[in-house]
């Protein structure tokens, strides 16, 4: 387990704070897979986004149509 | 041949030309379900009298002169996240145990205006979340998984259950069915069709598309399905047209891009075979071959969980509180899990795919079409739940169907999937054809031409 693995009691208290009390029988699995999740996602960390937007406000394409004006 | 064998082009022409009545048409799907869903499970509800009733009604308007187009009378499945009035949108879920819409989505609107005749709500793995559908059997074996999450409507498409069927896409569940049943599947550009109407798994992968038995059948859907709605806020008024191709199979001056990475890595041998095989068909029909490199592959996979999952959660945080025992535990336990994901993480897979779109349309600027598999390997047994690669790496089944289909979903580019042979067990193996956005015309034209020079598919062999 890497350092910044949620342990089970750590994942019910994030999830409280999310607004989300889980039953105790249900802290080590979602511990585990909170885990997983964060394994897979924190790659993102390495890159280097400067002044990129976030694409919250997505439309696919837009540039090209922009470009067209 | 049967009318429940006939693609919706040959059903159109046939209605067209009143040699077949939609009555017969219906009736023969109809009778094709009741035959097949005790082995396919691919339906949770079958429209049956509504469906008779509105095909005497495209009986009667066609008779008197009032044809729709080529949809009209022809028998359809919904995937049950998609709202038709008066029917109960499930989600194959408990958790919609008492639901009932009140009003037609969207598509079902446009396709209800176009004629077409509902015959039943088909199987999704709950909630879209899952690419099994595990309710539903693969058409071609009944050991294996359907695919997902649109499973029921690949399968019902597959087995004649109907003639074509409507399905959803975040990370791959149109074109991962479609892959696995030998069908054709279509995720069109981001924004194209409206999913107003349409129950959400993650609002910026979502996607609405065709699942049909030819390429032809999906241009001939996806010309009633696109066009802009305000009430999707994603919806954009981008140009929609007839996108039926032409008879003409020439390719010359196409660019097809191979890719030289990811597609082909971690993929099952017999799979890049047939996928490469096609590819040199379209080279054959005068396309010029281009090597192109997938940008940003080591962060397809973050991007897309970082993007789904909270969205995921976020849209099911009510019921999750209230009535978490109704969903089924795979779902559940991803559901729960994603609420810890912080915000910053979300906003970095926001700005990756920022960033991999722009890579994307610089490598689209190269190339007219990518041609790549679908998904690794064929359809698993049902109850298999990792793959071993021959370098011994291990992958979950949902990161296996997925991995080849996101990137199509991060950056929101059209990928049509289309079959392009069978396994030596059988089973059937898909081709995906990425194009730029709004490139649907062109990704139809590839696959159209690539399915003229093959004999007919038949219906996977049932019963």
């Amino acid at each position: 387990m890497s350092t910044t693995a949620l342990t089970p009691p750590e994942a019910a208290r994030w999830a409280d704070r999310a607004g989300l009390p889980l039953p105790a029988d249900r802290h080590t699995d979602v511990a585990a897979v909170a885990n997983h999740i964060h394994s897979v996602i924190a790659v993102l960390r390495e890159l280097d986004f400067g002044d990129t937007p976030p694409a919250a406000a997505y439309r696919v394409g837009e540039e090209k149509h922009d470009a067209t004006v | 041949m049967r009318p429940f064998e006939l693609s919706l082009a040959a059903a159109a022409d046939a209605i067209q030309a009143r040699e077949l009545s939609p009555v017969d048409l219906v009736d023969s799907v109809l009778d094709r379900i009741e035959q097949v869903e005790p082995h396919l499970d691919a339906y949770v509800t079958v429209t049956a009298d509504q469906a008779r009733r509105a095909a005497r009604e495209a009986e009667d308007a066609i008779a008197t002169g009032h044809p729709h187009g080529p949809l009209h009378g022809v028998p359809m499945g919904l995937k049950d996240l998609i709202d038709v009035a008066g029917v109960a949108t499930t989600a194959s879920s408990l958790v919609r145990a008492d639901h009932r819409a009140e009003a037609d989505s969207a598509v079902a609107a446009r396709l209800r205006a176009a004629g077409a005749v509902l015959v039943g709500k088909t199987h999704t793995h709950e909630f879209a979340y899952g690419l099994t559908t595990p309710q539903t059997s693969n058409a071609w074996d009944r050991g294996r998984v359907a695919g997902g999450s649109s499973g029921g409507s690949a399968v019902a498409v597959a087995s004649g259950a109907a003639t074509f069927a409507l399905g959803t896409d975040s990370g791959g569940s149109i074109r991962v069915p479609a892959a696995l049943n030998g069908v054709v599947g279509l995720k069109p550009t981001y924004g194209l069709v409206p999913r107003h109407g349409v129950t959400s798994l993650s609002w910026s992968l979502d996607h609405v598309g065709p699942i049909t038995r030819t390429v032809e059948d999906a241009a001939l859907v996806l010309s009633v399905l696109a066009g802009h709605d305000p009430r999707d806020p994603a919806s954009l008024p981008a140009p929609v047209g007839d996108y039926r191709p032409g008879r003409d199979t020439e390719l010359a001056g196409l660019r097809v891009g191979v890719p030289r990475n990811y597609y082909f890595e971690h993929v099952d041998p017999e799979v890049e075979a047939a996928v490469r095989r096609a590819i040199d068909r379209l080279a054959d029909l005068g396309a010029r071959l281009v090597e192109v490199e997938i940008p940003m592959t080591r962060y397809v996979q973050a991007t897309q969980w970082a993007l789904m999952a909270p969205e995921a959660s976020a849209y099911h945080e009510r019921t999750l509180r209230t009535i978490p025992d109704r969903y089924q535990a795979d779902v559940r336990i991803l559901l729960e899990a994603a609420e810890l994901v912080p915000a910053g993480d979300y906003l970095r897979a926001q700005r990756a795919r920022t960033l991999m779109r722009q890579e994307w349309a610089r490598m689209l600027d190269e190339v007219d079409v990518i041609a790549a598999p679908t998904v690794p390997a064929t359809a698993v047994p049902a109850d298999q739940e990792t793959v071993t690669w021959p370098d011994g790496t291990v992958e979950g089944v949902a990161d296996l169907y997925v991995r080849l289909s996101a990137p199509a979903n991060i950056t929101g580019v059209p990928s049509l999937s289309v079959p392009v042979g069978h396994d030596s067990a059988g089973l059937p193996i898909g081709m995906q054809l990425l194009g730029r956005p709004f490139g649907e015309a062109t990704i139809l034209r590839v696959g159209h031409a690539y399915e003229l020079t093959e004999p007919a598919r038949a219906l996977a062999p049932v019963v």
